[in-house]
């Protein structure tokens, strides 16, 4: 009998991947999604490679290694591919950890939003009532509050924040958005009737809940975090920019602040210009990722989600 | 059924509304009365048929029976115990007892569970048997809903399956906690002939080897008189008439029964079919009247009584029971235009 079990889990597996198979084969058709994965890739190397230039030499450590026979802005040349700023540091390391840093921001602080907006929702929506109420008149409050502004209040009365501090706090800021819509699809799973005859078998709150409902919602959870993703990247590089962002570590709005603070903006386009690219697409790759896969589950929530 | 036979489930004088809400702030809707003090009891062993056209309130009784829903007013019980107020344990150990099979097959399986997922799922909510006892339930209810070779089928899910194997599936989900009552919500009627006799059968055995008891709910007339050993007419909430399906189906005695049997489609040999006429071609008009349900359509209704009082369910002989003043044992309604 037992081998009967096992046989269960092995094909389960195998449907999971026929799934995930069947979605990609959308997927690839899709010319955003294509260039967006591609865009991702070289980010993702790019955060990877961060670590090699503090091990060939320490002055090209990002923050505390500095060229000790330059001690002023420099542009590209063979020993700084990017160039040097203001105090002789090297910019393509800075570069790098920056990606790192976007990459930890972005995924980390959409995972915690998607993780809160999907609970909330769920609950919200399963519970009804009261439980609704309260929880979507809150999520109200703080959509119609802009995060960078009560981010910028806080960083003024607290002085510098983490970058954990950061982090929390945006995903703290963005998951009324996912909530609502989990909110919605919970709504429309509710009264359908295989929940139904799972209450009428007996299951119980939680076993609905988790069985039943959030297996149905996660596809559209993944799909907002990335969405999340961009919107993580963008509040982080704004507050680094505008002089609050944790001063121990780099990110590109960090570089973007000093080349404005030391007055470079319109003299050194090697130091401007390349975390400003890099900002600009490695969000839109996350949208365009999202884009992608908002085709992919589209049919698919419609096919086994809402058949009429 | 004779009458050595004892009530496992009784509807005692249920009320049941729904309130519909308006269009704008405030303004409420009408309220909508899904069942209007239904009395039924249904007998131990037997199946029940509950007919009427759609909206009549048939799905909403079975919702209530299954406890998915609370009645206004009334009770229900299940041998002799009030049921509507259960909680917890109560209500988990009666959901042991009593099923339902769903209308509509493509809506109530989980798109993300296989069938041996779904079919052991009540199993392990009630934690009856370790693993291995559950796969071989699963497997011995597969096998009696004719999903057979019960491996084939075992590791597809929902999508893959057509809707007569899905409807097998939502069975086997019922029928795999060995319940006593089982609630058969329309189960065929998004199926066609052939695979609704082979359904039909399904539950026929299901009867005979488990001795299960069902209600069993339809607007198809064929479908009763082939499956019910009684059956209850329902007419918009109410109960119209109630009595051995035979006997209600080759003499009926409300109006409403009779317009039902008129309204079916005759064939050329089916010699000694009986017209009956008893349906209004325009429905009267009233305003706020509290007479018979029926009164607006019935042809044979008699002013003042019909539009004053409604007809309390009538005793015809010892089996037979039907709500309306005019009918009587033996006599056909349709001959009492006289008066
Ligand atoms: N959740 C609800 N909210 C409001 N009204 C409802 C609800 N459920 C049912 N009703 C109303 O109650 C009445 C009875 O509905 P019910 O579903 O029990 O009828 P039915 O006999 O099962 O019909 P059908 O043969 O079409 O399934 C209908 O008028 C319907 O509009
Ligand atoms: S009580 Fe009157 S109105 Fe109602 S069915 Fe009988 S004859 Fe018709
Ligand atoms: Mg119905």
């Amino acid at each position: 009998m037992s081998g009967k079990s096992l046989d269960n889990r092995r094909v389960q597996k195998f449907h999971w991947m026929s799934r995930f198979l069947s979605g990609w084969a959308i997927f690839r058709q899709s010319f955003l999604g294509k260039i967006g994965l591609t865009l991702l890739a070289l980010f993702a190397l790019m955060a990877l490679c961060s670590f090699i230039p503090p091990l060939v030499d320490p002055m090209y450590q990002p923050m505390a290694g500095v060229d000790p026979e330059i001690s002023t802005v420099t542009g590209p040349s063979t020993r700084h591919w990017l160039g040097t700023d203001f105090m002789g540091r090297d910019l393509l390391s800075q570069l790098l950890a920056g990606a790192r840093v976007a990459f930890m921001v972005g995924v980390s602080a959409a995972f915690m939003s998607v993780f809160l907006g999907t609970a909330i929702g769920m609950i919200a929506g399963y519970m009804g009532k009261f439980a609704d109420t309260l929880l979507m008149r809150l999520a109200d409050i703080i959509m119609v509050m802009p995060a960078l502004v009560v981010l910028l209040m806080l960083a003024a009365l607290f002085g510098q924040l983490s970058i954990w501090f950061i982090v929390f706090f945006i995903a703290l800021f963005r998951w009324p958005g996912v909530s609502r819509v989990i909110r919605a699809q919970t709504l429309s799973l509710k009264h359908r009737p295989f929940i139904e005859a799972a209450r009428v078998a007996g299951a119980s709150h939680l076993r609905i809940i988790f069985r039943h409902i959030t297996p149905n919602v996660l596809p559209l959870s993944f799909l907002y975090m990335t969405f999340q993703v961009t919107s993580a990247i963008i509040i982080e590089a704004a507050l680094a920019f505008l002089g609050f962002g944790d001063p121990r570590t780099i990110s590109w709005g960090m570089m973007l602040q000093w080349v404005w603070k030391t007055g470079h903006m319109f003299n050194a386009p090697y130091w401007l210009l390349p975390p400003g690219i890099c900002i600009s697409l490695i969000t839109l790759s996350f949208y365009m990722l999202g884009r992608a896969m908002d085709e992919v589950l589209d049919p698919r929530l419609r096919k086994e989600g809402q058949t009429d | 059924m004779g009458n050595g036979k004892q009530t496992i489930l009784e509807l005692d004088r249920i009320v049941k509304r729904y309130r519909t809400k308006g269009f704008f702030f405030g303004a409420h809707g009408q309220d909508v009365i899904a069942l209007n003090e239904v009395f039924i009891k249904i007998l131990r062993g037997e199946i029940f048929g509950l007919v009427g056209e759609s909206g009549s309130g048939k799905t909403t009784a079975g919702r209530l029976i299954v406890r998915l829903e609370q009645p206004d007013q009334g009770k229900i019980y299940l041998d002799g115990r009030d049921i509507t107020g259960l909680k917890g344990k109560a209500s988990k150990d009666y959901s042991r007892r009593v099923q339902m099979i769903f209308q509509d097959p493509y809506q109530s399986l989980n798109p993300l569970l296989s069938v041996f997922d779904t079919i052991s799922e009540p199993l392990i909510i009630h934690k009856i048997g370790n693993a291995e006892a559950r796969e071989d339930s699963v497997w011995q209810a597969m096998k009696s809903v004719g999903l057979s070779p019960p491996h084939d089928f075992a590791h597809r899910y929902p999508h893959q399956l057509s809707g007569g194997q899905r409807q097998r599936v939502a069975i086997a989900h019922a029928m795999v906690l060995k319940p006593e009552f089982v609630v058969a919500d329309e189960p065929t009627s998004m199926l066609d002939a052939s695979m609704s006799a082979q359904i039909f059968n399904i539950l026929l055995e299901m009867r005979r080897r488990l001795k299960v008891t069902f209600l069993f709910i339809t607007h198809s007339l064929a479908a009763a008189r082939y499956l019910c050993d009684r059956i209850a007419v329902m007419y918009k909430g109410n109960l119209m008439e109630i009595g051995p399906a035979e006997e209600v189906l080759r003499n009926p005695k409300h109006p409403y029964t009779q317009a039902l049997m008129d309204a079916l489609p005759k064939f050329v040999h089916s010699g000694g079919v009986k017209r009956y006429e008893t349906l209004l071609q325009a429905e009267r008009e009233v305003s706020g009247y509290v007479g018979c349900p029926f009164f607006v359509r019935c042809k044979v209704a008699r002013a003042p009584k019909c539009s004053r009082e409604k007809p309390p369910l009538k005793k015809l002989d010892d089996s037979h029971s039907v709500a309306c003043f005019y009918a009587e044992p033996g006599i056909k309604t349709r001959s009492g235009g006289k008066a």
